[in-house]
């Protein structure tokens, strides 16, 4: 910052130094009237121009606009060169005497930015340049110092011949085209401001309204000269163009006094009515009203599990960085991340103002935030609750069908089996005796299905006897080598146990379809006031924890507990399902 | 020679017990079929008089295998059966077009007939 400041502070001396020297080429003229009156205006003028550009400049070093109008002043500065008496001098200050004026133009194009982006628009400064040193070309070339009312100026030194006619068409031709740029450009500056947004047109009226009242009377000037109206009207006008110069800059001042007020005003009155306690909706409206954004959006922030949302707990999505609509002004509070105001891009431009705001909202930003987190918990809860309750109904629907399908058709089968043996009992024994047998081997099937599947709806040996044997039963029917690493000597509450083993049950059922792994170890520990159930495989990896509803099912199943699973699957490494459960 | 039939059930033991029961009681089991497909096709290949439907198949539902042998101009008389009890089915049997119900359990050579001669 401050070799900003200091290289400011060369160009400020640098404009004291060439004002001054625009004085004294004024006061020592010999064909410029009421000389003092002139050279003060000049100076008054150009340094006001620099001034208040150094100003813009200071405040905003990234917008070029306060360079835009420092060089305003300079060129403004160039221009009093046509007051020299040296021919030569005399001839290049007439040459680029409008000059100030090219630079005006392309100032007010490109604010409030200080940036060009239309093609077209570059192309209409282009030309304000050119016809800015095209115009006076005809009165250098072709008319004497008499033919311009200014006996004692010095001849130019490009003159060629005095010529009435010649002089007449290139000036009322030059001065068309600059009459209808200038028209072109308070037209593209009126329809900037009209569709500018509230909070911009506060900044942006006093420059518009001077730069394009400064633009008609120019435009009037120009067309009176070209009509040939008297010289009474030209002069007045050219006057009174004068007078709104050396305003402009004055309004461009005020414009950021006055944002700076409507600023501390609004972070005030926002304070203020931020005190009675809004409820969330309130709270984006006093933030609206406060930037004068209509479209304002307060997002919150989610440590756990590290998401933006509403404030009806919905997930949002930021805008990216480079949105051309949108800007995002983060909200912290002692260095942690809250919330963030998603807004018009043009408030960037007063970031001061956004900042001010964002950090008096920081308090009841945080309030919300813990609002929405309780609120997207309850959304969070009511969508495991409704999965929970899914997941029962499939799981019935699963038992039924495996209990009709299974073990029942066996008995059926059985059944019939066992009646015709019966029936063939003193007819045809040696058939019975094979149907009987037969019937036997159905019977060991359909016991083993029964048993299989009550242990799947909850294994006895896990309420009788705790995890430790379960465990090993799991490890032992795992085709995949399973080492039980480490159990709790002491029993868990039955849910907790009865998650532990499930988690255990449906990470080894993974591990054996997927991971390709050749053994696989169980961990369950107490820690914190936590149970930490660990399935750990030396697999391939890659686990998506996305994938079958398995996993869905289990999370909700620990998370009914307060509980938190997690899955460490990286290509190649091996596969950790981890379930800490608070006990 | 009793009455042809054709047992359709996705279940091959019971496909197999219910051979041996109704062969034992004098039918004649022309074929077998274990989805609501074929038993759609060997119904018209076979043309057996009678058809053993379960209920729940794995493909078309028994009771829309039902309407649809049912509605062929010459058509066999069609017995549901199933391992759950007729009452979990409300009024399908009546309307599916089936003569009758007979328990999986409870199937043999002579609930059959009482069904076929009302």
């Amino acid at each position: 910052m401050s070799g900003l400041r200091r290289a400011l502070g060369l160009v400020a001396i640098e404009g004291v130094v060439v004002g001054l020297v625009a004085l004294a080429i004024i006061l020592s003229s010999d064909h410029v009237e009421a000389r003092a009156l002139q050279g003060v205006l000049a100076v008054f003028i150009g340094w006001s121009w620099i001034g208040a550009g150094l100003l813009a400049w200071w405040r905003r070093p990234d917008n070029r606009f306060g360079v835009l109008m420092t060089a305003v002043g300079f060129a403004f500065f160039l221009g009093t060169l046509n007051a020299a008496n040296a021919r030569w001098l005399f001839t290049v200050g007439v040459l680029v005497s409008s000059v100030y004026f090219a630079v005006f133009v392309h100032m007010l194009v490109a604010y409030p930015d200080g940036r060009i982006t239309s093609g077209r628009l570059r192309r209409v400064v282009g030309v304000g340049y050119v016809i800015a040193i095209l115009g006076p070309l005809p009165s250098l070339l072709f008319a004497t110092p008499e033919r311009l009312d200014c006996d004692d100026c010095p001849e130019s030194v490009i003159f060629i011949r005095d010529s009435g006619t010649l002089y007449t068409i290139f000036d009322v031709l030059t001065s068309l085209i600059a009459v209808v740029l200038v028209g072109y450009v308070v037209f593209v500056m009126l329809a900037r401001f009209r569709d500018a947004p509230q909070t911009r047109r506060r900044a942006m009226a006093p420059v518009v309204w001077s730069g394009a009242g400064l633009l008609i009377v120019l435009a009037g000037s120009l067309l009176s000269m070209a009509v040939g109206g008297p010289s009474s009207i030209s002069d007045a006008t050219m006057l009174l163009g004068l007078a709104l110069f050396a305003l402009v800059p004055y309004g461009f001042v005020f414009g950021i006094l006055r944002s700076r007020v409507l600023q501390a005003g609004a972070v005030t009155e926002f304070l203020h009515r931020i005190g009675d306690g809004p409820d969330p909706s309130d709270l984006r409206d006093l933030l609206s009203t406060a930037l004068g954004d209509r479209s304002l959006q307060v997002v919150y922030w989610l440590d756990r599990p590290g998401k933006w949302v509403d404030a009806a707990g919905h997930p949002a999505v930021l805008p990216p960085d480079d949105d051309p609509a949108r800007a995002v002004t983060r909200v912290d509070r002692e260095g942690r991340a809250v919330g963030a105001l998603i807004h018009d891009r043009s408030l960037t431009d007063d970031p001061e103002l956004v900042g001010s705001v964002a950090a008096a909202a920081g308090l009841s930003i945080e309030n919300e935030r813990l609002q929405a987190q309780l609120r997207a918990r309850v959304e969070e809860l009511r969508a495991s609750r409704a999965r929970i309750v899914a997941a029962g109904t499939a799981e019935r629907r699963r038992l039924e069908r495996n209990l009709h399908d299974g073990a029942q058709q066996r008995l059926v089968a059985l059944s019939l089996t066992l009646r015709v043996a019966q029936a063939r009992l003193h007819e045809d024994p040696d058939a019975a005796e094979a149907m009987i047998a037969g019937a036997q081997e159905e019977l060991t099937l359909a016991l083993a299905e029964l048993r299989e599947l009550a242990r799947g709806i909850h294994p006895a040996v896990l309420s009788d006897r705790g995890l430790e044997p379960a465990l090993a039963a799991l490890a032992g029917r795992s085709p995949v080598p399973v080492e039980v690493a480490r159990t709790p000597e002491e029993r868990l509450p039955p849910a907790v146990e009865a998650a532990a083993y499930f988690v255990v049950a449906e990470a080894l059922t993974n591990v054996v379809k997927y991971a390709g792994a050749s053994q696989a170890r169980i961990s369950i520990s107490r820690s914190n006031g936590h149970a930490v159930v660990e399935v750990t495989d030396d697999g391939i990896g890659g686990a998506d924890p996305t994938r079958g509803s398995g996993l869905r099912g289990l999370a909700d199943r620990v998370s009914a507990l307060d509980g938190m699973l997690e899955l460490r699957s990286p290509e190649g490494a091996g596969t950790v399902l981890r379930a800490s459960i608070p006990v | 020679m009793g009455p042809t039939i054709l047992i359709v059930d996705d279940h091959p033991s019971f496909r197999a017990s219910a051979r041996v029961v109704l062969e034992s009681d004098g039918f004649s089991v022309i074929g077998e079929a274990a989805d609501g497909a074929s038993a759609l096709t060997e119904c018209c290949r076979l043309r057996p008089q009678v058809v053993l439907l379960d209920v729940q198949l794995p493909d078309i539902d028994g009771f829309d295998v039902c309407e649809q042998i049912t509605s062929y101009l010459e058509h066999p008389t069609v017995i549901m059966t199933s391992s759950r009890d007729p009452a979990d089915f409300g009024p399908l049997v009546t309307t599916s077009g089936a003569c009758g119900f007979v328990p999986k359990a409870e199937l043999s050579g002579e609930r059959v007939q009482e069904l076929l001669s009302p």
